[in-house]
């Protein structure tokens, strides 16, 4: 989780033990805009390049708001800007589903989602799906029913899924499968994935 | 003495996972990190005449451009469609993709093979095999059966893409990638960057998917790792989809002629066998390995293998899940259909009468194994007894055809020496450094459950170092052979630590678990590191192990051969009008050994099924003969089973461990578990249909 020292210092000098732990909390340290002292201690990080764009956003309850080549898609700020590495790129074109994020509460591919689309709005990664020590129920589900096995699919798996009962959708087994299709399990967790969606959609429709 | 069964326990990595807190390697950010796009060659063969990065090298943010000529795998001779020419490295993903498009290259082309039916194309014999007479066997043959089988190029296109961070630090180097050898990454890079293999750290903690395409060492990470030298900063490539389709290894395309005979008993008598596949010279996917497994599954004496490649100017083919079983197993599982329908007996029955007892290959017993209790126990589950023989019998009330399909599947148990070393601490954490990697395939709980059953310890502080080559020597986690190397050198390690304790203990042990015990005898920890060798194997293997050498053993161990078994079963229905073939269930019964973890390893399972099934149905990797490059580069038009293709899975293990080929009784799966399901797919079809299609994927049009 974050810490607040690791936050000044992330630009400056960078332990593989900081970088290691780049995860829910310690991705907050990067969301903070470079001040004038770090940018002098790393002139090198985060330049800028293209033709640059303002965005102010609301990503995990954090506001972010920061200058970027306006060429850059979501998943690439929230991976190499933000430090939000657990959304995933499978594809780069909107087809295997592993960077799926929530943008003011839809699904959508943040690969295919210009970042500078985002300005106002808000987001929600894997990252900011629960806080602290608790699971969000579909977590739960997914270790509950071992719907994973590499890993790598699991966070844009967890946010469609999410989608899949909030939008209604986990109405039976077809329609969850169907809903679900958008996102590739090239491990086949599909069995897995289909009874954690039946669990936490129980437990989130209360 | 085999252990005792193991009960279940939740994956130990996946509270990461779900967090989305697991590292893989692209997710590694340093600061001042810098990003890099490869360049592909547009042509298949021939040379690079003139290359201009002027263009590149202006590009408002780039950083520095290596071409040809400034590392040597930056060669002008190309030899397939893909082969990077230059890295363009810059401040940001967007500055060195718009580099990497200015870069202009042109070509002298030179003639080139495409495809195994291309003009030009010959055959290049390999060495065949052959046991027993296989002529006069054929001549006194009651019923023959034969047929030409193809299955297709295939990618194996794990989730994770090629992802790589290189960092230098005092003239050391560390990589961040996702492979399944890290010790073989590391040999290559102190190879082409003149290292010593001391000043190389490859860190692969998390890989995203493998199924054998991350095994070899990858031609863009010494580039990635050049390139951050040149800047003196960090480095991150991910190469896109479509560019890892032409630089991955992939499964090559190949033709089985197969030839099977019964006797006037109605017994099987011989096998006669020719193979060709797609390659390239001295590539590293063997045509000789096709027959090798195969010839062990079924009590058939008279066997004849010939094999041959025919040269390609791509890639290199090699290793894919299932590797060479796989389309073996499809012509022979589906031969056996065919003959035991010929011959009027029911496809369990027949291959329960022909259980395999000798290994004719090497001329020795194989190990006792239960394929024939896991075609009973998965007949039994899938209600085998229902099936009407008749093809075209069996529909539903809308016409839909139904269709019951069975097919086994046989991979060899291999094993590695191997190495673990653990401490328990009063502190109340728990490490074991281990060696392998863990790919989703479970390896890591594996371990962890071997620990926490043999000690009592917190296991929810015990922490598991493997896939990383400062910790130790690594093993090359392929050939399903992960699990039965780490698994008994864990267990062995946890028996000299009890030992140990006892020893240090004395005959009036204190109160506590392990930790507190510890600490009471005022111990600050306590360490052993075990070894372990596969049968027959002496310890140069281990040295061997330790110096990133060959440190492999079996199937076939002195005396006697081990091999891991799998009986599938599917129901196939095809809608009367559009003929679209869907699968509503299916039954996969493994005899794997000694189950270790049985969460992971029914995953496993499941996930088997889900790759056969998209083998046998979905995917094909379409070769442009135009550029010998290929046109279904992406996971929109290369289609993979998804969720809503997947119906009812039941999934069971033997649990019987084979005692011969290590302490545990463990053999390996990964590989197994998708080896029956596309064959038993294409025997459900003609069990639906009265079609027998000899190739892969089916297709609609294949069933009108």
């Amino acid at each position: 989780m974050a810490d607040e020292g690791s936050t000044k210092t992330q630009t400056a000098g960078v332990t593989r033990r900081v970088v290691l732990a780049t995860g829910a909390g310690a991705a907050a340290a990067s969301i903070l805009p470079l001040d004038e002292s770090a940018q002098a201690q790393m002139p090198s990080a985060h330049v800028e390049t293209g033709r640059k764009v303002h965005l102010s956003a609301l990503i995990n309850g954090q506001r972010v708001s920061l200058e970027l080549d306006s060429r850059a898609s979501l998943l690439d700020l929230l991976r190499e800007r933000l430090g939000y590495t657990g959304t995933k790129k499978g594809c780069d074109h909107g087809q295997c589903g592993a960077c799926t994020v929530h943008l003011d509460d839809r699904p959508v591919s943040a690969c295919l989602t210009m970042a500078a689309k985002i300005d106002g709005r808000q987001v929600t990664t894997i990252e900011g799906l629960s806080t602290g020590q608790d699971l969000h129920p579909m977590q739960q589900a997914f270790i509950d029913n071992d719907a994973l096995q590499c890993g790598y699919c699991t966070p844009g798996q967890i946010m469609s899924a999410v989608a899949c009962v909030t939008q209604g959708r986990a109405t039976d087994p077809d329609a969850i499968r169907e809903f679900m299709s958008g996102n590739i399990c090239r491990c086949g967790a599909y069995v897995g994935i289909l009874a954690a969606v039946e669990q936490a959609a129980k437990v989130m429709e209360g | 003495m085999p252990s005792q069964v193991f009960p279940e326990i939740a994956r130990v990595d996946a509270r990461d996972k779900v967090l989305g807190q697991a590292l893989y390697g692209a997710d590694i950010n340093l600061p001042g990190m810098l990003y890099a796009m490869l360049v592909p060659a547009t042509i298949a063969k021939g040379r690079v005449g003139e290359l201009d990065v002027r263009r590149a090298t202006e590009t408002a943010g780039v950083v520095q451009v290596l071409s040809i000529g400034d590392f040597p795998t930056l060669r002008p001779e190309i030899s397939f469609l893909g082969q990077p020419i230059a890295l363009v490295v810059a401040e940001t993903i967007e500055a060195a993709i718009e580099g990497a498009e200015a870069v202009t290259a042109v070509y002298e082309a030179s003639p080139f093979v495409a495809l195994m039916s291309s003009p030009g194309a010959h055959r290049v014999p390999a060495e065949g095999f052959s046991t027993g007479d296989v002529e006069s066997a054929f001549q006194n043959a009651a019923t023959i059966v034969e047929g030409t089988f193809e299955t297709p190029t295939q990618h194996h296109n794990p989730m994770e893409l090629f992802g790589t961070v290189a960092e230098w630090s005092g003239g050391r180097l560390t990589v961040y990638e996702g492979c399944q050898n890290v010790d073989a990454v590391k040999g290559a890079l102190a190879k082409a960057l003149n290292l010593s293999p001391d000043a190389v750290a490859v860190k692969s903690e998390h890989v995203g998917g493998g199924f054998g395409q991350k095994s070899p060492p990858k031609i863009q990470t010494a580039l990635v790792a050049q390139a951050a030298r040149l800047t003196r900063r960090p480095v991150k490539l991910v190469a896109p989809r479509g560019q890892v389709f032409h630089i991955a290894n992939y499964r090559p395309r190949s033709i089985h002629n197969m030839r099977l005979a019964a006797n006037a008993a109605g017994r099987l008598d011989a096998i006669s066998y020719d193979v060709v596949q797609e390659n390239i010279p001295d590539g590293g996917f063997r045509s000789t390995g096709y027959h090798e497994d195969i010839a062990r599954l079924y009590a058939i004496e008279n066997f004849r293998a010939t094999a041959a490649d025919v040269h390609i100017d791509r890639q290199m083919p090699r290793h894919t899940r299932g590797t060479h079983p796989f389309p073996a197993g499809f012509a022979l599982e589906s031969l056996i259909d065919e003959m035991a329908h010929k011959l009027g007996k029911d496809p369990v029955q027949f291959r329960l009468d022909h259980q395999a007892k000798k290994d004719i290959i090497a001329g020795q017993p194989l190990s006792p194994h239960f394929l024939n209790d896991c075609l009973t126990e998965g007949a039994k589950r899938f209600g085998w007894s229902k099936r009407v023989p008749e093809p075209g019998s069996m529909r539903l009330d809308d016409g839909t055809l139904v269709g019951f399909g069975v097919a086994c599947g046989i991979f060899g148990a291999s094993m590695s020496a191997s190495e673990a070393t653990l401490r328990v601490r009063a502190n109340g954490t728990t490490r074991m450094i281990s060696s392998g990697h863990e790919m989703g395939q479970g390896m890591l709980t594996a371990i962890a459950n071997v620990i926490t059953q043999g000690l009592d310890i917190n296991p929810d502080r015990l922490e598991i170092q493997l896939g990383d080559t400062t910790r130790g020597p690594q093993i090359a986690t392929v050939g399903e052979r992960g699990t039965a190397s780490c698994i008994p050198v864990a267990l062995k390690a946890v028996h000299a630590l009890r030992a140990k304790f006892e020893e240090l203990a004395g005959s009036n042990p204190p109160a506590g678990n392990l930790h507190e015990q510890l600490a009471r005898l005022k111990r600050p920890y306590i360490e052993v590191t075990a070894t372990e060798l596969a049968p027959g194997q002496d310890p140069s293997a281990l040295k061997a192990f330790r110096s990133g050498g060959r440190a492999g053993a079996g199937p076939d161990y002195p005396g006697f051969t081990s091999m891991s078994y799998i009986a599938q079963f599917v129901e196939i229905h095809i809608d009367p009008m559009t003929r679209r073939i869907r699968m509503p269930r299916a039954v996969s019964i493994a005899d794997i050994g000694r189950v270790v973890s049985p969460r992971t390893a029914k995953g496993q399972m499941y996930g088997g099924v889900v790759w056969g099934f998209s083998t046998a149905l979905r995917e094909e990797t379409e070769v442009d003969p135009r550029f010998a490059g290929y046109l279904n580069d992406d996971l929109a038009d290369y289609v993979i089973a998804v969720n809503a293709d997947i119906g009812n899975i039941d999934v069971g293990l033997i649990d019987q461990p084979d005692p011969r080929i290590n302490s545990v009784g463990v053999k390996g799966m990964g590989e197994l578990v998708m080896l029956g399901t596309a064959p038993a797919i294409a025997n459900a079809i003609y069990h639906a249909t009265g079609k027998r299609i000899r190739k892969l994927p089916i297709r609609i049009e294949d069933v009108l």
